[in-house]
């Protein structure tokens, strides 16, 4: 497993594309379980987690799932994490449920890249 | 000595500052806690803290506002009282591994709750964070990365990302280390102090000796 990271437009997507020139990406906003579980790469991982809450469903889970079913998925995901604290009690919820189910990834992934300015920094290289 | 760890929202910093305290061996461990439990949340995230913290034997003390004036001497005596009961443990008069968890928190107590520092906050933390450090063996400080994001703030808020910052750098600039975690994984934003290297050469010899001779 492989997570991508970074804050938005920081060139995650063209960065996975170069060390993934194989992968099919689906995209979080709108992939189901069916295909997250089957696919090779995701991108916006953290609109899969939002959806995920929006439906009541805890994202954690999904995670483990994902770390059985699917461990060799490569994830672009949107740090989130780094804001003031939100005062609507959703988007609270959403961006701790984005670090922890990221975390929780992360401990299973070999590598983790953090991609600021379009240069990765790998960050866990396992 | 002084370690302090950042990071955002759910990224695993408490677990790793918890790691940080277990791994100066056995000492006495104080948890200073800062969260004001004000609603069901904050009532939530204090028993999930408390179950991570379950098992790694730390005395709480809480503080929401007015650090500089914790005594940790009090812990201290009570450690030693229980201690009598436990012969050949010639640990008892050593100071105390410190983990103050969070810096997000104590900074907002000081700016808004009554009594609290209000203006003068930056230098009310940093003056308590000082005073912990220098009561314990070692003290490890959580705090919050809460700066980086499109929304533009105004009055509190603003002033609020403010004293945390100032705060954040004037106590990394001191801090044997300062790790930022990313998901779990410990990102070193310098590097670790001479002092900090040696004593984690010298492993499980750590005693108050060593420490002075460091």
């Amino acid at each position: 497993m492989e997570l991508i990271i970074g804050g938005a437009y920081q060139g995650k997507r063209a960065l996975a594309e170069k060390l993934h020139p194989e992968i099919m990406w689906i995209s979080g906003e709108s992939c189901t379980m069916e295909e997250l579980i089957r696919c090779q790469g995701v991108d916006g991982f953290q609109k899969v987690i939002r959806r995920e809450l929006q439906e009541g469903r805890n994202p954690e889970a999904l995670a483990q799932a994902l770390i059985e079913k699917n461990p060799g998925i490569v994830l672009i995901s949107e740090e989130v994490g780094y804001g003031v604290v939100p005062i609507d009690a959703f988007e609270r919820s959403y961006r701790e449920a984005v670090g922890r189910t990221c975390t929780r990834l992360a401990s299973a992934c070999t590598r983790v890249t953090r991609v600021i300015c379009g240069i990765g920094t790998v960050i866990k290289d396992a | 000595m002084l370690i302090v760890v950042t990071g955002g929202s759910g990224s695993g910093k408490s677990a790793y500052a918890e790691e940080q305290v277990m791994a100066f061996g056995e000492r006495q461990r104080v948890y200073v806690a800062t969260m004001f439990p004000f609603d069901e949340e904050s009532h939530k995230r204090i028993e999930r803290h408390r179950r991570m913290r379950a098992h790694k034997k730390f005395e709480t003390l809480e503080c929401y506002t007015g650090l500089a004036r914790v005594k940790l001497s009090g812990t201290i005596q009570a450690y030693s009282a229980q201690e009598e009961h436990c012969p050949g443990n010639r640990r008892k008069t050593e100071k105390p591994v410190v983990l103050l968890e969070c810096l997000s928190n104590l900074t907002a107590n000081e700016m808004f709750q009554e009594g609290g520092a209000g203006e003068n906050t930056v230098e009310a933390v940093l003056r308590g964070v000082l005073s912990l450090e220098e009561q314990a063996f070692a003290l490890v400080v959580v705090t919050n990365e809460i700066f980086s994001e499109a929304a533009l703030y105004e009055g509190d808020t603003r002033r609020y990302q403010n004293y945390l910052g100032k705060i954040n750098q004037e106590l990394a600039r001191r801090a044997d280390r300062a790790v930022e975690v990313v998901y779990g994984i410990p990102v070193k934003l310098k590097k670790d102090s001479e002092r900090l290297c040696r004593l984690e050469a010298l492993g499980g010899r750590r005693d108050e000796e060593i420490l002075g001779e460091l």
